[in-house]
């Protein structure tokens, strides 16, 4: 049992504090929900009400067949999967490598990638327009995720090193003494016993590029625009059509909020790592 | 292969990755703040050496957005750590009963900022937004639209502050509440038997052991809430009156719509040093080589 944790009669206090915290802290994304299933002049009414008066799916029939919505959703998932596996490629050996060989290299190299964390992202967004441009990656979802493995990447490796970290050396040196490989040694021996970390590392890219605004804007225009691009674009293209627009925030929120339930103790464990370590 | 090259070789995908995709790009970037460019593709460019910088440093806007850049970032960090601290100090305080609650508070750390910050936009909205309509109704305003959450220049870069704060106080409640289950319990006896209250016990014993991870949080974000652009720009647009124009938008809009890219490039590339500088400087404080188990 924890030192700090209460017994006695102040705990019921504290349930109450936490349940009034907890309501607030939910009420926003509730208040969006509920307001999908308004119709689109309740959705607007003033006053505003908290729950709709008549339930409808408007929103969502009409936000999902616009024009580019579906297509926009397919390209969030296309180029977040794309930037997940090149960030788990790029980052496993290169985690690896620092923590078993624990070189000066290494030692830069993970300092230099945690320092790219903290670059501005316009610094860097600006230049790749003009590479993409020169590489013919322009408007496709390949080059946008590219430039969301920038983000992605520093990140996983940090991950990726943290969960290498934790398994014993022995592991590998008895692979070798059993003749394997060293890249053997990672790839049938260590990587199995990281699996956990890897699917962490995995659900982090993956989220990093899923939410990503700015390249998204500064990359795409019509064939690979991302769904944050269309939702921002909303309002000015289609009139104050708030009610489709939480249609499609909820369409756009809901499943990854669903997995993250579902996942939660590996995020925990890696926001906990990625933020301790760096 | 010795070990060492083994280990180069592992690492030279990333690296070079990260080289093409970062460091070129950025390279180019400071490259580019010593031209007068034209927006168009292809148009002369003219070399023009620190003309840019000192235009940069001249212009109004640009002290201006430095300033709100500093005073968002402070806003949303101080806001976090405090709520943050108070929810972990509670989560802690009812031991392992509040696990699904732990699981419940995280989940917007998964919706984008841009969500975030449209939902925010909405739910602050002048006519029909349902917090002044809440506060209007608990008798806290006189009025439905008292307060002008976006629209009002003297107060609109806390509002937009509101859906940053909103998104990530979670973050720091998670490390915290880690930080927190590794405080020794001897510590927290003896300080109890020697008659110390909880305030005492805060700020004497467990905010000190808890300086590591508190600083580590504090650095990460403070570096995201700098680099903040989308929570803002689905808000106000860097409006009303420029009042939420914090460097990211300014840059961005210095090179889109203004078409100055060399301009856009100074003030970026001043901003990407002292991001580094204060990133690094907090770097070098905290993380002591030797002293975790790395």
């Amino acid at each position: 049992m924890n030192p700090l944790e209460t017994r006695g009669k102040s705990r019921l206090i504290l349930w109450v504090l936490l349940a009034v915290t907890l309501i607030l802290y939910g009420f926003p994304f509730v208040y969006l929900l509920l307001t999908s299933f308004k119709t689109p002049l309740d959705a607007i009414a003033v006053p505003p009400t908290v729950w709709p008066e008549q339930w409808t799916l408007e929103n969502y029939v009409s936000a999902l067949s616009r024009e580019g919505v579906p297509a926009a959703l397919i390209n969030s998932v296309t180029t977040a999967v794309i930037s997940t596996v090149l960030s788990l490629v790029l980052a496993v050996p290169a985690a690896y490598a620092i923590t078993r060989f624990r070189t000066p290299s290494g030692r830069v190299f993970i300092i230099a990638a945690l320092v790219t964390r903290m670059v501005p992202t316009i610094a860097v967004g600006a230049p790749l327009v003009e590479i993409m441009r020169s590489l013919g990656l322009t408007d496709t979802s390949f080059g946008l995720a590219l430039a969301h493995t920038t983000i992605s990447l520093p990140l996983s490796i940090w991950l990726m090193a943290s969960f290498f970290e934790a398994v014993p050396d022995e592991l590998d040196e008895a692979a070798k003494v059993d003749g394997c490989s060293r890249l053997q040694a990672l790839w049938r021996v260590v990587l199995p016993v990281v699996t956990g970390g890897l699917a962490v590392t995995a659900i982090f890219a993956f989220l990093a590029s899923w939410n990503e605004f700015l390249f998204a804007l500064l990359l795409t225009s019509v064939r690979a625009q991302t769904t944050p691009v269309v939702i921002a674009n909303f309002q000015t293209q289609f009139g104050l059509d708030w009610g489709g627009m939480t249609a499609l925030a909820a369409v756009y929120s809901v499943p990854v909020i669903i997995l993250t339930l579902f996942l939660q103790r590996q995020i925990v464990a890696g926001l906990t790592l990625g933020a301790v370590k760096g | 292969m010795n070990d060492r090259r083994f280990a180069l070789l592992l690492m030279l995908p990333a690296a070079a990755f990260l080289a093409v995709f970062v460091l070129w790009p950025l390279a180019r970037f400071v490259y580019d703040s010593f031209f007068v460019i034209s927006p168009f593709a292809g148009a002369p460019r003219e070399f023009v050496g620190f003309a840019n910088y000192a235009a940069a440093f001249a212009s109004e806007a640009f002290q201006n957005a430095a300033v709100r850049t500093v005073v968002y970032t402070l806003i949303v960090v101080i806001a976090e750590f405090t709520l943050g601290l108070a929810v972990a100090l509670l989560f802690t305080a009812l031991g392992h009963r509040s696990a699904v609650f732990r699981t419940i508070f995280m989940y917007p750390l998964m919706i984008a900022p841009v969500v975030a910050g449209l939902l925010w936009r909405f739910l602050l909205i002048d006519n029909f937004g349902i917090v002044n309509e809440l506060l209007y109704r608990a008798h806290i305003l006189a009025s439905p639209d008292q307060i002008q959450w976006l629209s009002d220049p003297n107060i609109a870069l806390f509002a937009v502050a509101l859906p940053d704060i909103w998104l990530t106080t979670s973050f720091i409640t998670l490390v915290l509440f880690a930080g927190l289950q590794n405080i020794p319990g001897e510590v927290v006896e003896a300080a109890r038997i020697d008659g110390a209250r909880y305030p005492r016990l805060l700020f004497s014993i467990i905010i000190p052991l808890l300086r590591p991870v508190i600083a580590v949080a504090l650095i990460v974000r403070g570096i995201d809430a700098a680099r903040a652009f989308d929570i803002i720009l689905i808000q106000t647009d860097g409006g009303p009156q420029g009042s939420t124009t914090t460097l990211s938008l300014l840059i961005y809009r210095t090179m889109t719509r203004f078409g100055d890219p060399g301009l856009a490039s100074a003030m970026g590339t001043v901003y990407l040093f002292v991001m580094l500088a204060v990133a690094i400087a907090a770097i070098m404080l905290i993380w002591r080589p030797g002293s975790t188990a790395r």
